[in-house]
C-alpha cells in the first residue's frame, strides 16, 4: 500500500528539525506563497480541503478560521494547542519532535489567513524535549527572519488535561486555573484577553503547508469524502508494533492493528478497541472492520476522536478498565461544574464497588444513570468524555459486569492485566490539603 | 442614552418582552417563572455557568440543556424551563442530586437552615431520597478563616461565588479555591486569615452553610429572629442594612441592596462592629461628678435637672461639640435647645462641609459608569468610605481610568486641574462622564473640588460630578440641623462656662479635649465609660445608630431612614433632650417624625418623613451659582517631610470594643513616595524610624507610588506624638 | 529570581500569563517544590497575591506543594501503559526504593509518583525520570534505573 505522507512527509529521509534540511525539502515555500495571497484565498483553500480539526472535535478548520472577525479593535490571536493529553494519544509529540518547522510554517500561514500578529503555542508541560526542539526550530526561523513580524510565544503547561480544552487552555494561558469558560461567548469573538482567538491543534497546523502545496481540492481527494486527508494515528496497548502511523482517513482498524501494528502479541485474543482516545465509546473485536473516518465511526457508535487507537486483549477486565478510565477523569476534572466534579467521583466509587464484587445488579443501572446524568449537562466536554466510554463498557460488556455482581468477585481472580493499577488520584486520597488558619 | 431594543421571548409558552441582552434568568422572572440558580449572581461579573442548576431547553440550540445564566434574551427565542420541558427537568434533578451526594445532611444544626437556598431548592425541585451509599467527603470543620468567618468545607458546593467576590469585586485575591476537581477546597493562603475590608460579604453570597459569620453561629433560627431595615451609621456612605435581632439583641447585620448607594455590599466594620452595643464599659445610667468621690450614678430625673442647672448657670457661654453620629432630629433638638432656649449659638461641628458640592451631586453608582475619575485628598478612599473603593474598582473593570492625584496637596491639585494647560484637566473637561472625588480632611469641605468642577464645566453635565467624602456618618445632616435651628451668628464665648460634648467621636477628639481643659464645666453624652469619665462633670448615656430612629444624610446628600433595631439600655438622646428642653422652656418633641416635620420645611424642602422610604432617593442638584475656590493654605517651608495622618476604617470607639475586628487594624506602616524612598534608600518592608521633636516611631516602610514627594502618610494610631514635620531614617 | 520572572513576563501582553513559567522557576529554585515563600516571591514579581499563586499552582500536577526528593520518578499508569504492565513497573520501583507512589525515600533521594498519560502510549510503559522520558520501561529495567540514580548522586 502506497502511503502518502502529508504531516510527516520527508521526515524519514531528512532531519527536518534543521531549518536547512526543511527548506531543502521545500519547507517555508508555502509560507512565502501564502504571504502573497489574500487571507481569504487561504481560507478558501482550507475550505476546499475540508480539513477538520485533528485535536478530536473534528470541526472544519476553514470554517472556524472564518469566524474570526476581519476587523477587530483588539489584537487577534492564534493559539496552537499542543497540550496533547488524551490518553492513548502521542502524535503531536512526534510531529513536534520530527517536523517542528512544519508546525511553525502552518501556524504562520494560518496567522496570515486571519491577519493575526500573535501566535501562542501552548505545549503540555511534560513535553520538555519537544519544547526544546520546537524552541530551537523557532529560534532558527526567527533568525532567518521567517516570522515576518509575527511573534510566536512558546508557553509550557504544567500538567492538567483540561487545558487541552480550548477555553481551559485560554484561561491557563491568561495565568489562571485552567477551568473552561462558558460558551457563548465563543473564543473566535471573545478569546484570549477578551480578543478574537483561533485555536488549532498541532497536527492541523502541520497539515496546512501541504494543503497549500497540493491545493485544497487535491488534498480532499485523500481519505474519505467526510474525512479528507491523512491522519497520524497513535497505536498503543496490546499490539506488537505500537507507534504513530500517518495513514489516509478511512483506513480500517483491522488494517492498522493487524497489517501495520502486526496484531495482538503473545497469541492473545483481541477483546476490544478504543478507537479515538479514552474519551470515546469502546468497540468490540467484531467491529474492527470499521474505517477510521468520522461518519463510519459514528455509525459504529463511537468516534474517531484524537486518532488514538488502544488495543485491548482478553487479559483485561473491562470493569477494571472502566475504573481506571473513570479515575483519570476524576483526577482531571477541573472542579468547576457540578455534574463532572461530583459525577466522576461517584462513578469511581461505584466501579470500585463493582470490581470488589460488593455491588448489586441495580447498581449497574445506577452507574448507567449517573453517566446519563452527567451526559450533556456539563460546562465542557470532559464530563461527556468520562460518561460516554464508561456507559459503553457497561452496554457492551454487561455480562462481564454482571459476572462481578453474581460471583461477588472479579472473574479474573487477580489475573487481569489491569489488576490493581495505582492511579494518580489515589495519591491524593487520605490527604486532601486542609489548612487550618489560626 | 438610547433605549435598548425590546425583544420578545417565549418562556414556557408565555410571551414576555424584555430589553435585548437581558439575562435569561431575569427574562424568565419577568414572565413570572423562576429558574433556580446557585452560582449565578450578576453582581459578581459575567456568569460562569458552573453549578448547572439553571439548565433549560432552548429551541434552535444544540439538543441538550443549556445554562440559562450564560444566555441572554434574543428576539424570538423559545425557552422551556423544568416546568414544561422534561429535558430541563431531568437536568435539574441531575444537578441537585450531584450537589447533594457530598453535602452533609446536617441541616438541623446548620445556621443556614431555614434561609438556605440549597435547602429551599431541594425542597422544591430535589429528589426525595438519596442513591448515594458511599462515604461523603470529610474535612476538618469548621475552620476559622478569620476571626469573623467560619468555613465548613463539607457543606461547600463549590459554586465559586466567594472566590469570585474576592477576585473580581473586592479584588483582594485572598480567598481562593485550591486543588482540582473533587479535591478542590476554598482556602486562604496557608494559615493567614482572610484579611480584607469586605470579607464578610462572602457569608451572604454563600448559598449553603459553608461560609458563616462566626458571631452568628448558633445564635438564632430564622423563625425566631426579626429583621429591621435601616442604614449603617459608621461611615458617610450609609450602606443600607438589615439588622437581625433576637430577644432584643442585635445578632447579625446583613446588606440590603440599594443599587445607587452600596450595590448590596457591606464592609466588615458595618457588618461586624455591632458587638460594641454590649461593650463592658457601656454607660447605662447618668453619672455625676461628686467632689473627691468621682462619678456616681444618679437618677434620670435628677440628671436632667442637674443638666438644666448647669446649662442655665452658664449664661449662654456654652460651646456645643457635635460628633456627626447624631441623627438629624437629635442634632436639631440639641440645636434648638441651645440656640433658642439658651442663646448659645457656638458649636464645634464635626467637620466643615461646603454647600458648593451639592451643585454637582450624583449617586455613588455613577462612579461605575464613569470614564475618568480623579481622586484628590490625603486619605485612602477605602479607609474613609470603603464602599466607594468598590465602586472605583467596578469603574476600573468597566474600562474607566482612575487617577489618584495630589495626596498631600489636594487643593493645589484642584487648582492645577482647573487651569488651562493641564492635560488631565483637559480630559476632565472633555469627558461627559467624569467624576472628582475628595478623600480627606481639609479641602474647605469640598469647596476646592467643587470650584474645580465648576471651572471644568461639570455643572452642565449630568453624568459628571463631585463626591466629597466626609469623615463622619452624618456630619452633613448635623450641620444642616444646627444651621436651621436659628439664624443668629455664633459668638466666641470667653471664657467658656460650659462645654456640651455630644457623642463618643466628639469626646475622643483631641481638640474637644483641649477645649474641655478651658471650660469651667463639661456635660458629655457618651456610650462608653472609657471615653468621657475622666473629665466630665455630668455624663449622660449615649446610644448607637442601631438604637435610634431618625434620619442620616450620607455623603451624596441622600437623606436616609435610621430605624431602631433594638431598645437602648437607657432612654435615647431625643427622649431626654425633650425633657431637658422642657426645663428650659423650649418645646422639643421626643418623636423623630415630629422633629423632622419641624425642620424639613427649612432644610429639606418640606419632604415628609414618611416619604423617605426604605430605599431613599437622591435629591436633584442644588447649584449655588458661582463657586469661588477658597485661597490656598500656605504650606510652611519645612526641612523634613510633611506628615499626613488619616483615621483608619478599623479604628474608633466602636471598633476598639469588638475583639474579633482587631486583626483588621492597620499595620504599623509609614507610606513614602517613590522619590523619597529612593533618596532615603528605603525599600518596602524596611524598618524605619519616623521622628519629630524627640518622638520616634518605629514603623515598616511601604512605597506608595501615588504620594507626592515630600509627604509621608501614617495611620492615626501609629502617629501618636508625631508633629506635622517629620524625619525618616533607616533603623 | 524576581528579575528573571519579570523578564519572562515581558513576553506576554498581561504579566499574569507568566505565572506558570514563574512557578516553574521558583520550584527549581526551591529544590523541586513550592514552599509558602515561593508563592510570596512569585506574587511579588507578578503583582499577585500569594493565595492566588497557590490557587494556580495547586491546579497543575507538575507543581509540588510538598517537598520532593532529589530525583523524581514518575510512572504512567494510564490505560495504554497499564495494559502492557505499568503496575509491574510501579511494583518494581516500590520494591527497589522501599516507598510507594506519592512517597519519598528516607534519604531524600527519590520521590516516586504515578502519573496520568504522559503521551508515549505506543512505547509503554513510560517512566519519566527527572522530566526525561524513558520508554519503554519494563519491570526488569527498574533496578538499573534506580542504580543509575544512586550512582549519579
Amino acid at each position: 500500500m502506497a502511503i502518502r505522507e502529508i504531516v510527516l512527509a520527508g521526515a524519514d529521509d531528512r532531519d527536518l528539525t534543521r531549518l536547512d534540511e526543511y527548506r531543502a525539502g521545500g519547507g517555508y515555500a508555502q509560507l512565502a506563497r501564502a504571504r502573497e495571497l489574500e487571507p481569504a484565498a487561504i481560507l478558501a483553500e482550507l475550505d476546499a480541503s475540508n480539513l477538520r480539526g485533528r485535536g478530536g472535535a473534528f470541526f472544519a478548520t476553514g470554517k472556524k478560521a472564518g469566524f474570526i472577525p476581519r476587523e477587530s479593535p483588539k489584537p487577534k490571536y492564534l493559539t496552537v494547542n499542543a497540550d496533547e493529553s488524551e490518553p492513548g494519544t502521542f502524535k503531536d509529540r512526534e510531529i513536534m519532535l520530527r517536523v517542528p518547522h512544519r508546525v511553525i510554517e502552518g501556524s504562520l500561514i494560518t496567522a496570515h489567513a486571519i491577519e493575526s500578529q500573535h501566535v501562542f503555542i501552548y505545549i503540555r508541560g511534560e513535553y520538555l524535549t519537544e519544547f526544546e526542539v520546537l524552541r530551537a526550530a523557532l529560534d532558527e526561523a526567527r533568525e532567518a527572519e521567517l516570522l515576518g513580524g509575527v511573534t510566536i510565544v512558546l508557553h509550557r503547561g504544567a500538567g492538567a488535561y483540561i487545558c487541552g480544552e480550548e477555553t481551559g487552555l485560554l484561561e491557563s494561558l491568561e495565568g489562571k486555573r485552567g477551568q473552561p469558560r462558558a460558551k457563548p461567548p465563543y473564543p473566535a469573538i471573545t478569546g484570549l484577553y477578551g480578543a478574537p482567538t483561533l485555536i488549532n491543534n498541532v497536527e492541523t497546523m502541520a497539515t496546512v503547508p501541504k494543503i497549500l502545496e497540493l491545493g485544497g481540492e487535491e488534498y480532499a481527494k485523500l481519505g474519505t469524502p467526510d474525512s479528507t486527508g491523512t491522519r497520524v494515528f497513535s497505536l498503543s496497548g496490546n499490539v506488537v508494533r505500537g507507534g504513530n502511523y500517518e495513514l489516509p482517513n478511512g483506513t480500517t482498524l483491522r488494517e492498522l492493528i493487524y497489517h501495520i501494528g502486526s496484531g495482538v502479541p503473545d497469541g492473545r485474543e483481541l477483546k476490544a478497541v478504543i478507537p479515538g482516545g479514552s474519551s470515546v465509546q469502546i468497540l468490540t473485536a467484531d467491529q474492527i472492520d470499521t474505517p477510521l473516518s468520522y461518519d463510519a465511526m459514528r455509525e459504529a457508535g463511537s468516534s474517531v476522536g484524537s486518532g488514538a487507537i488502544i488495543v485491548i486483549d482478553d487479559r483485561a477486565c473491562i470493569v477494571q478498565l472502566g475504573l481506571r478510565v473513570a479515575q483519570f477523569y476524576m483526577h482531571e476534572s477541573c472542579g468547576k461544574c457540578t455534574p463532572c466534579r461530583e459525577g466522576t467521583r461517584w462513578m469511581v466509587q461505584l466501579l470500585h464497588k463493582i470490581e470488589d464484587g460488593d455491588a448489586e445488579e441495580a447498581e449497574l443501572d445506577l452507574l448507567l444513570d449517573v453517566c446519563d446524568r452527567i451526559l450533556g449537562h456539563c460546562l465542557c466536554p470532559l464530563g461527556d468524555a468520562a460518561a460516554m466510554p464508561i456507559a459503553s463498557y457497561v452496554d457492551k460488556f454487561r455480562d462481564e459486569f454482571r459476572q462481578h455482581v453474581r460471583e461477588g468477585r472479579c472473574p479474573f481472580g487477580g489475573e487481569s492485566s489491569l489488576e490493581d493499577v495505582f492511579a494518580p488520584v489515589d495519591q491524593h486520597r487520605g490527604h486532601p490539603t486542609v489548612e487550618v488558619p489560626t | 442614552m438610547s433605549q435598548p431594543e425590546q425583544v420578545t421571548v417565549t418562556v414556557d409558552g408565555q410571551e414576555v418582552q424584555v430589553p435585548k441582552g437581558t439575562g435569561l434568568v431575569e427574562t424568565a422572572l419577568a414572565a413570572g417563572i423562576e429558574i433556580p440558580v446557585f452560582c449565578y449572581e450578576p453582581r459578581l461579573g459575567p456568569a460562569i455557568g458552573a453549578c448547572r442548576m439553571c439548565l433549560v431547553e432552548v429551541e434552535g440550540m444544540p439538543p441538550k440543556p443549556q445554562a440559562a445564566c450564560t444566555l441572554t434574551a434574543q428576539d424570538g427565542m423559545v425557552v422551556k424551563t423544568a416546568l414544561t420541558s422534561e429535558l430541563a427537568r431531568n437536568a435539574q434533578n441531575a444537578t441537585l442530586e450531584f450537589i447533594l451526594v457530598n453535602h452533609p445532611l446536617d441541616c438541623p444544626v446548620c445556621d443556614k437552615g431555614g434561609e438556605c437556598p440549597l435547602q429551599d431548592l431541594t425542597f422544591r425541585f430535589g429528589p426525595g431520597q438519596t442513591r448515594m451509599t458511599f462515604p461523603k467527603r470529610t474535612f476538618d470543620k469548621p475552620i476559622p478563616i478569620s476571626p469573623t468567618i467560619s468555613l465548613d468545607r463539607e457543606r461547600c458546593i463549590l459554586c465559586y461565588r466567594c472566590t469570585r467576590f474576592s477576585e473580581g469585586v473586592a479584588e483582594d485575591g485572598e480567598l481562593v479555591a485550591i486543588n482540582r476537581g473533587a479535591q478542590s477546597v476554598i482556602a486562604t493562603f496557608e494559615d493567614e486569615p482572610y484579611r480584607g475590608r469586605f470579607s464578610g460579604n462572602v457569608t451572604e453570597l454563600c448559598p449553603v452553610g459553608a461560609l458563616l459569620p462566626t458571631p452568628y453561629r448558633f445564635e438564632g433560627r430564622p423563625w425566631e429572629i426579626q429583621s429591621i431595615p435601616t442604614v449603617c451609621g459608621l461611615c458617610p456612605v450609609g450602606c443600607n442594612v438589615s439588622v437581625t435581632t433576637r430577644e432584643g439583641k442585635v445578632k447579625r447585620i446583613l446588606s440590603r441592596n440599594h443599587p445607587d448607594v452600596d450595590g448590596g455590599w457591606l464592609c466588615d466594620k458595618g457588618r461586624f462592629a455591632f458587638g460594641h452595643l454590649r461593650a463592658r464599659d457601656r454607660i447605662v445610667d447618668p453619672l455625676r461628678r461628686v467632689r473627691r468621690r468621682g462619678l456616681e450614678p444618679v437618677e434620670w430625673g435628677e440628671a436632667v435637672e442637674e443638666a438644666a442647672r448647669l446649662l442655665r448657670g452658664a449664661e449662654g457661654r456654652i460651646v456645643t461639640a457635635l460628633s456627626g453620629s447624631e441623627t438629624v432630629e437629635q442634632a436639631y433638638a440639641l440645636a434648638k435647645l441651645m440656640r433658642v432656649g439658651l442663646g448659645a449659638h457656638t458649636a464645634m461641628l464635626p467637620e466643615e462641609i461646603s454647600d458648593a458640592v451639592d451643585g454637582f451631586r450624583l449617586p455613588l453608582s455613577a462612579i461605575a459608569d464613569a470614564e475618568l475619575v480623579v481622586v484628590v485628598g490625603d486619605d485612602p478612599v477605602e479607609e474613609r468610605a470603603p464602599i466607594v473603593d468598590l465602586w472605583l474598582r467596578a469603574a476600573r473593570r468597566n474600562g474607566a481610568e482612575i487617577v489618584v492625584a495630589g495626596i498631600g496637596g489636594g487643593a493645589a491639585a484642584c487648582r492645577r486641574l482647573a487651569g488651562e494647560d493641564d492635560e488631565l484637566g483637559r480630559r476632565l473637561r472633555e469627558s461627559e462622564r467624569a467624576i472628582l472625588i475628595w478623600s480627606g480632611t481639609g479641602g474647605a469641605g469640598g469647596a476646592h473640588v467643587a470650584a474645580c468642577a465648576e471651572q471644568l464645566g461639570f455643572g452642565a453635565k449630568p453624568d459628571s460630578g463631585v463626591l466629597y467624602l466626609p469623615q463622619t456618618a452624618n456630619g452633613r445632616g448635623v450641620a444642616e440641623a444646627w444651621a436651621c435651628a436659628a439664624d443668629e451668628e455664633a459668638a466666641n464665648p470667653e471664657p467658656i462656662a460650659l462645654l456640651f460634648v455630644s457623642g463618643d467621636e466628639a469626646a475622643s477628639n483631641p481638640d474637644v479635649r483641649a477645649l474641655a481643659e478651658q471650660a469651667e464645666r463639661v456635660i458629655a453624652t457618651t456610650m462608653f465609660q472609657g471615653v468621657a469619665v475622666g473629665w466630665a462633670d455630668l455624663v449622660l448615656p449615649g446610644t448607637s445608630y442601631l438604637e435610634r430612629d431618625g434620619t442620616y444624610m450620607n455623603l451624596e446628600g441622600r437623606l436616609q431612614r435610621l430605624r431602631r433595631a433594638v431598645i437602648p439600655p437607657a432612654p435615647d438622646e431625643l427622649a431626654w433632650l425633650s425633657r431637658l428642653a422642657g426645663h428650659l422652656g423650649v418645646e422639643v418633641s421626643p418623636y423623630p417624625p415630629v422633629v423632622f416635620a419641624e425642620l424639613s420645611e427649612r432644610a429639606f424642602g418640606g419632604l415628609p418623613y414618611g416619604e423617605i422610604g426604605e430605599r431613599a432617593d437622591l435629591r436633584g442638584r442644588e447649584p449655588l451659582g458661582k463657586v469661588e475656590a477658597p485661597p490656598l493654605e500656605k504650606q510652611p517651608r519645612r526641612r523634613g517631610l510633611r506628615l499626613v495622618r488619616y483615621r483608619p476604617l478599623f479604628s474608633g470607639p466602636a471598633v476598639e470594643r469588638v475583639p474579633e475586628l482587631q486583626f483588621q487594624r492597620p499595620a504599623p506602616e509609614v507610606e513614602l513616595s517613590a522619590d523619597d524612598a529612593k533618596r532615603l534608600k528605603v525599600r518596602t518592608g524596611d524598618e524605619v524610624f519616623v521622628r519629630s521633636n524627640g518622638t520616634a516611631r518605629r514603623l515598616r516602610a511601604r512605597i506608595e507610588g501615588r504620594l507626592v514627594a515630600g509627604v509621608v502618610r501614617v495611620a492615626d494610631e501609629h502617629a501618636d506624638g508625631l508633629q506635622p514635620t517629620v524625619e525618616v531614617t533607616r533603623s | 529570581m524576581i528579575d528573571e520572572i519579570r523578564q519572562v513576563a515581558a513576553q506576554y501582553p498581561v504579566a499574569r500569563s507568566a505565572i506558570l513559567p514563574a512557578l516553574r522557576i521558583a520550584q527549581e529554585r526551591h529544590g523541586g517544590w513550592l514552599p509558602p515563600e515561593a508563592f510570596e516571591e512569585v506574587g511579588e514579581a507578578l503583582d499577585l497575591t500569594p493565595a492566588y499563586c497557590k490557587a494556580v499552582a495547586s491546579f497543575y500536577d507538575m507543581f509540588h506543594l510538598d517537598p520532593v526528593g532529589r530525583h523524581l520518578v514518575e510512572i504512567c499508569t494510564n490505560v495504554s501503559c497499564a495494559l502492557v504492565g505499568a503496575q509491574q513497573v510501579v511494583e518494581a520501583f516500590e520494591e527497589e526504593l522501599g516507598v510507594g507512589p506519592g512517597e519519598t525515600t528516607d534519604d531524600g533521594a527519590v520521590t516516586l509518583r504515578t502519573i496520568e498519560c504522559a503521551g508515549g502510549c505506543g512505547w509503554g510503559t513510560v517512566v519519566v525520570v527527572d522530566h526525561r522520558y524513558r520508554e519503554p520501561v519494563r519491570a526488569e529495567d527498574v533496578p538499573r534505573i534506580v542504580q543509575e540514580l544512586r550512582d549519579g548522586d
